[in-house]
């Protein structure tokens, strides 16, 4: 069953065109002009229950703009969108109800409460029973282990401690959906890798569908089953992570320490990323030649030490960008 | 409703943080209060003296009154934060919580500056009789319906504020308009009542914002009528609607314009 439908989704935004210099602010005052930029064109997607979809896309993709859109913050210019059957432009309220939002890059907590106040609040604005808002504050207390600090101002708190709690607040109503916006922005990797097991529990334990937004490979790559790439406001690439990485892990990553230099100078199939007398490092097109048959070149005879691995998901997604702008 | 009284509590309760610098901010108020004292004292040659109707006890309640909810009221930083919030696209945050935007503005400043309104009204009061060596008599009945008068004129203004903030979905920058209002509001309504403008512009000031945000509350005080005192709460309610009505628009219009910034 499908929560989230987008069709033709399209947003345009008219933005002040100024010239250079007091003489172009004098000019813009007189005769304003203005430029239009398409944050979104034409994207198409739908995304079923208890699914964690990832929404990714370089700055300025429109990826924000969409998010935005789907949950009624922003009104598209056309097309259709239905958010557990509701029209966020026409049903906002309702739908707010119904889904999370947490945005890595701002607070929703009260700094100077205690988040446990603060969930109180949350409880209260969206018309929870006061008993429910108890039961469900400790029941998410535990799970996302919040027992040190549930009674310290969210300002003594540190960015890991608070993003969890950011988390709590946008579970209180028990949300269909949750937007997360960048949720690991800023964390260190043991907080950031903490807080991906924590969402990964909460979908489980919940089935609640989780449409992230992010640029670390690592949030995609360990929470997400399906990627949506987006660039330019274009819709570019909607595909399983399985998918992607066999589509586009063609190519290895080999790391050789020699005992004598070897020339692989036009090979074909085999790019040498570096070549430092008796340390090599190629990249080996496995379209065009097999890694047994790159070994076979160096001669395994030959070889010290070696390390074969994929390229990064990370280089996969920014040839992909690339590749659009191409 | 229950939710905006959480609104109003949340904020209350942050607020409680600041009391420090509400008892520091209350000086620049009692400096403009000395200084009026002063300039009534010299104007007046004899205490007793009516000038257009009030006596010079009557003339500082009334300039205490109207200092206090025009100071306690913190509408530049509250017309800042609108502005602000809607430039940058961090409206957008409350957009999609399942509140209406105007109330939660109204509850979350009225429970920012609920702490600092009682503080101002009671050093103001202190000042006063220090200043002047008496209470006007007051039953208990008219102090409350001062008071209410009091929280309505500070939910007008803070509607009133909203309306200048909400300006900014439409303008690049609205703060000016509030400055503006402010200087309005400062020689019109808190420094002097209305029976001291020329009898042509009266009219005008009783329909004006005035009436119901500055001048009827302190009139109550100073010369409390039970009449009177409905005629200024049923004038203020209607105020109430209307400011309330306009924001409204002005808020479905604007957010249909809005553009956030990142997105």
């Amino acid at each position: 069953m499908s929560v989230i439908e987008v069709k033709n989704l399209c947003k345009t935004f008219k933005v002040k065109k100024k010239e250079k210099g007091l003489k172009g602010s004098l000019k813009s005052l007189w005769k304003p002009k203005y430029k239009k930029i398409e944050a979104v064109q034409d994207i198409s997607f739908s995304v079923e229950k208890g699914e964690m979809i990832a929404f990714i896309g370089p700055n300025g993709a429109g990826k924000s703009t969409t998010i935005k859109m789907l949950t009624g913050i922003l009104y598209p210019d056309s097309g259709d969108i239905s958010i557990l059957g509701f029209d966020p432009k026409k049903e906002r309220k309702n739908l707010a109800y119904e889904i999370g939002t947490v945005f890595g890059q701002k607070e929703q907590l009260w700094t100077h409460l205690t988040p446990y106040d603060n969930f109180k609040f949350f409880g209260a604005i969206y018309d929870i029973p006061e008993q429910a808002v108890e039961k469900k504050i400790e029941e998410l207390k535990g799970l996302f282990e919040l027992e040190d600090f549930i009674n310290t101002p969210v300002r003594n708190l540190s960015l890991g401690q608070r993003i969890r709690c950011e988390i709590v607040a946008s579970l209180i109503h028990n949300p269909k959906i949750l937007f997360l916006d960048e949720p690991t922005i800023g964390l260190d990797p043991v907080v950031k890798e903490n807080i991906r097991s924590l969402i990964k529990r909460m979908n489980k334990e919940y089935k609640t569908t989780v449409f992230l937004t992010s640029h670390d490979v690592g949030d995609i790559e360990k929470l997400c089953k399906r990627v949506v790439i987006v660039n330019h406001g274009k819709l570019v690439l909607d595909d399983s992570m399985e998918n992607l990485k066999y589509h586009y892990l063609n190519k290895k990553i080999v790391e050789a320490k020699m005992k004598e230099k070897v020339n692989l100078e036009g090979e074909d199939g085999i790019s040498i990323l570096k070549d430092k007398g008796y340390n090599l490092k190629i990249e080996v097109d496995t379209k065009k030649k097999s890694v047994a048959d790159a070994l076979k070149l160096l001669n395994p005879d030959n070889i010290v030490d070696i390390n074969i691995s994929n390229i990064p998901l990370e280089d996969i997604i920014s040839d992909i960008y690339q590749g659009e702008e191409k | 409703m229950k939710k905006y009284v959480f609104i109003f509590k949340s904020e209350f309760m942050s607020s409680l943080q600041y009391i420090l610098n509400v008892i520091f901010g209350f000086i620049g108020y009692a400096v403009i209060l000395f200084v009026f004292f002063q300039l009534w004292e010299y104007l007046y040659s004899d205490p007793n003296e009516l000038i257009n109707g009030y006596t010079m006890s009557e003339m500082v309640w009334y300039v205490i009154i109207t200092e206090i909810l025009w100071s306690s009221l913190g509408g530049r930083k509250l017309c800042t934060k609108i502005c602000n919030d809607i430039k940058s696209g961090n409206i957008a945050y409350n957009i999609c919580k399942p509140y209406s935007y105007i109330g939660y503005v109204v509850s979350s400043h009225l429970g920012s500056i609920a702490v600092k309104t009682a503080i101002y009204f009671l050093l103001g009061m202190i000042m006063g009789f220090f200043f002047l060596g008496g209470f006007p008599k007051l039953s208990l009945i008219s102090i409350l319906l001062i008071a209410f008068s009091s929280i309505l004129s500070l939910g007008i203004s803070t509607l009133l504020i909203l309306i200048i903030g909400l300006f900014s979905f439409f303008i690049e920058d609205a703060q000016p308009f509030y400055w503006l209002y402010s200087k309005f509001i400062l020689i019109v309504g808190t420094l002097f009542p209305i029976e001291f403008f020329p009898k042509i512009v009266r009219p005008i000031l009783n329909y004006s914002p005035i009436f119901a945000i500055c001048y009827g509350p302190a009139k109550l005080f100073v010369h409390f009528d039970m009449l009177y005192a409905l005629q200024v709460i049923g004038i203020q309610f209607i105020y109430l609607v209307v400011v309330y009505f306009i924001c409204t628009l002005l808020y479905k219009k604007g957010v249909k314009k809005l553009n956030v910034n990142g997105g």
